[in-house]
């Protein structure tokens, strides 16, 4: 057996480590575990810091199938944040007892879906529907999404970004200016609006800095504001009252920015986007003893949680999965008392789990990989990192990224504020997602696959911590043009 | 052989294939050897030849698949160049190269290529070769007084490749000066140079000038403008621009200085895997026929196909050559 401690937390790290090490050696003594799982047994201590996420306090990963020849993997995920005193032994127990489909320790869980890869999986269409009837979600929570976010506001406000960012921008400029290759209209897209907080204080501040040096790149300014729905477009127009006549408010999605803006290709000058990476389709890779394995996940709900919300809800036990999909397709109106219907949003949302399986990609079609990525960038990444690892694929942030590169000025530059790992030896060291976070989900983005990716692409890619709110863990993603 | 009207050609290259990427790249990871690189390059080339003769050119390339980029097959050729071969990590980076002395005369290669290109096919042939002025831009300097005069030091010594080239049956070169939208303030002396390196070549000469393509975006914009009136003291046959992507206005500036040079009109975007139909094609074909005869008329993408997939490559190629033979049809031909 092999522990692995994926985290320093002083009050938990040694303890559930001590713990699970005495746990799993009486267990084996005893006879729940077979000598032949003992020995390919992988346990990661992991800490999970979002408090609602998909994850119960143990966990088993196994591999799909027996590999030919060859052991099968088999890990348990413990997340020492979770694991409550005295339940460590029986929770083993009971996910030890899960390797025999015959022996089942706890009642049958509600599955949502069948496996398949995260990026696919029920999850994201709860992501949707949050983003989609954000104002139900609200009323019924009582605070705004931005109220929800740690620490309680967006780090996108913050006035030093903004500044700098907004200097950057006009040095740009004069230096066209200075080559006569300043373009008549100075295109700007910002995807993901939020309030329209920040692109109202950055066009304050540019109008501001443009009267204080007389350069009069202001009224040439084109602003766009992208965003996936309209409800958070109409939004934010408040916030850019003094500047509507610059500003084109526009639907896209995120993933595929260049489809909606294909007019625009080579024309936009700078692209910003905030915590919006975080929020798109992902899945991850596994790579164990030289072999790559696909993670798939089953949503489900245990039997508790399903009993707790058919009773609260007055929904049929048998009757979740229906109109869970229900939920999905059409919202809180899948109840004919709306409020309920919310309730219902909620308390499905906060329960729904993730069981996970390893698949061999051997045994998948090369297609699996999403577009822009082949098997040598993976190759490539993987050099240089540890030889056993999990990591985010990132595939929503690598989409979106290649589908926005083709947007930019050949000396225009994108930003992207987010929390990124730029070290691959940092999935070793911590949780890097999924959580929850309020109705929608966050994953921590492969800054390092986004880097061998951009390459090809013709972009160096640089990351810069934000160091303008000391702790954050955010950093900003900028390109430079690779000669 | 006699060409049609509104000749169909390529700028040069044609679709690089992601395996024969990576092959390249083992090639310097030291993972395959140069001999069996070379033999993949014939295997490509001839490939590349084919697919150009079954799109229906007029006047075809070898594809220029032996090239990592515009820039370093030429540093590599070029005697006196030095040249630090770690400084490559993907195939299409560019070498970290430097001049340190005065450039020898000595064959550069195109011979060899062009032969091989002429054994397999029967159609008119094209070699495009890399302009001293974009050379120098990715050559550090350590040895001459300016970059001018090192560009016409290189222009001296590709003036014999290219007359070498005449002799074994070259009759279209075309010179690659994409660097001169980036720097239009060189143009004074960058003319000065081409002129040099054409002087006494006795084939239809044309200068290529883009917007860059380097990863398949451009590297600048702006307006053809800042050619004209400069450009017009050029001893070539031939300008070939880009006008697909950008538009037509800029062929206006043909209206207004009536220059004395043939124009390749680039009628493929070759910055995005969109594939033109036919009718595009002979629309911004018939755009040119307002400002220039259809005798003075070249058809080509606005760049090389490196970029683009086969598939796609194959197709715009296909739609160019069928919107030409629409416009020649129209004109009676």
């Amino acid at each position: 057996m092999i522990l692995y401690v994926n985290h320093t937390r002083r009050d938990a790290a040694a303890a559930t480590a001590n713990e699970v090490v005495a746990t799993v050696l009486s267990l084996l003594e005893e006879g729940h575990l077979e000598p032949s799982q003992f020995a390919r047994l992988r346990i990661d201590l992991d800490w999970v810091q979002y408090k609602q996420n998909f994850r119960e306090a143990v966990m088993v990963t196994r591999e799909s199938s027996e590999g030919a020849g060859r052991a099968s993997v088999m890990e348990l995920h413990i997340d020492s944040r979770q694991v409550a005193a005295g339940s460590l032994r029986e929770s083993l127990q009971c996910a030890f007892s899960s390797l025999n489909p015959e022996n089942q320790c706890e009642p049958a869980r509600t599955y949502l879906e069948e496996f398949r890869s995260f990026r696919s999986s029920i999850a994201w269409d709860f992501n949707r529907l949050y983003w989609h009837r954000l104002k139900d979600w609200e009323q019924a929570s009582g605070k705004s999404y931005e109220a929800a976010l740690p620490g309680g506001k967006s780090e996108a406000h913050d006035p030093g970004a903004i500044a700098d960012s907004v200097a950057d921008f006009w040095t740009l400029l004069k230096d066209l200016e200075g080559q006569s290759q300043l373009p008549p209209e100075l295109f700007i897209l910002e995807i993901g609006v939020g309030m329209g907080t920040r692109a109202g204080l950055w066009l304050d501040r540019f109008r501001a800095l443009d009267q204080k040096r007389g350069t009069n790149f202001y009224p040439r300014v084109r602003f766009l504001l992208g965003d996936y729905s309209q409800a958070t477009l109409d939004r934010s127009r408040p916030a850019l009252r003094e500047h509507l006549d610059l500003c084109s408010f526009i639907v896209l999605d995120a993933l595929d920015p260049i489809k909606t803006l294909s007019f625009l290709r080579h024309k936009i000058l700078h692209i910003h986007l905030t915590n919006v990476y975080d929020n798109l389709p992902d899945e991850e890779l596994v790579r164990r003893d030289g072999r790559i394995y696909w993670l798939q996940v089953r949503a489900y709900l245990s039997a508790a949680d399903a009993a707790r919300i058919s009773s609260e809800c007055g929904v049929a036990n048998q009757e979740l999965p229906k109109i869970i999909n229900r939920l999905l397709e059409i919202g809180p109106e899948c109840l004919a008392d709306r409020a309920l219907g919310v309730t219902f949003w909620q308390e499905v949302w906060k329960a729904v789990r993730l069981e996970e399986r390893l698949v061999d990609a051997d045994s998948l079609p090369s297609s699996s990989y999403p577009e822009g990525l082949d098997a040598s960038n993976l190759e490539n990444m993987l050099r240089d990192a540890p030889s056993d690892l999990r990591f985010h694929l990132s595939t929503g942030a690598l989409e979106s990224f290649r589908n926005t590169l083709p947007l930019l000025h050949p000396r225009g530059y994108l930003q992207v504020q987010d929390i990124f790992v730029t070290n691959l030896g940092d999935y070793r060291m911590g949780f890097h997602g999924p959580g929850k976070l309020d109705g929608s989900i966050v994953n921590w983005v492969n800054g390092v696959l986004l880097r061998e990716v951009a390459e090809r692409f013709g972009y160096d890619l640089h990351f810069a911590p934000f160091h303008y709110r000391p702790g954050s863990r955010a950093s900003v993603l900028y390109t430079t043009r690779r000669e | 052989m006699n060409l049609p009207i509104l000749p169909t050609t390529v700028v040069g290259s044609y679709s690089m294939p992601g395996w024969l990427e990576r092959l390249k790249t083992e090639y310097f990871a030291r993972r395959i050897s140069r001999h069996d690189l070379d033999e993949v390059h014939d295997a490509v080339t001839k490939a590349a030849i084919k697919d150009e003769e079954a799109a229906g050119l007029d006047i075809i390339t070898d594809g220029e698949l032996r090239r990592d980029n515009m820039i370093d097959y030429f540093v590599e050729k070029l005697p006196g160049v030095q040249i630090d071969r770690s400084s490559k990590k993907f195939y299409y980076d560019f070498y970290d190269s430097e001049v340190v002395g005065k450039l020898p005369a000595a064959s550069l290669g195109l011979v060899e290529d062009f032969r091989f290109l002429k054994s397999f096919t029967e159609r008119e042939a094209k070699v495009c070769v890399t302009g001293p002025h974009s050379l120098v831009k990715r050559i550090r300097n350590k040895h001459y007084p300016s970059e001018a005069a090192f560009a016409a030091d290189i222009a001296r010594v590709m003036n014999l490749e290219l007359k070498e080239l005449v002799k074994v049956g070259a009759r279209y070169i075309q010179i690659d000066e994409p660097y001169y939208s980036g720097f239009p303030e060189d143009l004074d002396w960058g003319v000065e140079v081409l002129n040099t390196l054409v002087d006494g070549v006795e084939a239809k000469t044309a200068v290529h000038i883009c917007y860059g393509n380097r990863y398949g975006k451009p590297s600048w914009e702006g307006s053809y403008r800042y050619l004209f009136p400069r450009i017009l003291k050029a001893k070539v046959k031939q300008l070939t621009l880009e006008f697909a992507r950008r538009g037509g206005e800029d062929l206006d500036l043909f209206r207004e200085f009536a220059p004395p040079f043939e124009l390749g009109v680039g009628v493929i975007d070759v910055k995005t895997q969109a594939v033109e139909t036919p009718d595009v094609v002979a629309e911004r074909i018939r755009k040119a026929l307002e400002v220039m005869p259809a005798e003075k008329l070249f058809i080509l993408p606005d760049c090389g196909c490196f970029h683009l997939p086969r598939a796609v490559a194959f197709a715009k190629l296909r739609a160019m050559v069928e919107g030409t033979r629409q416009v020649r049809k129209e004109l009676g031909s």
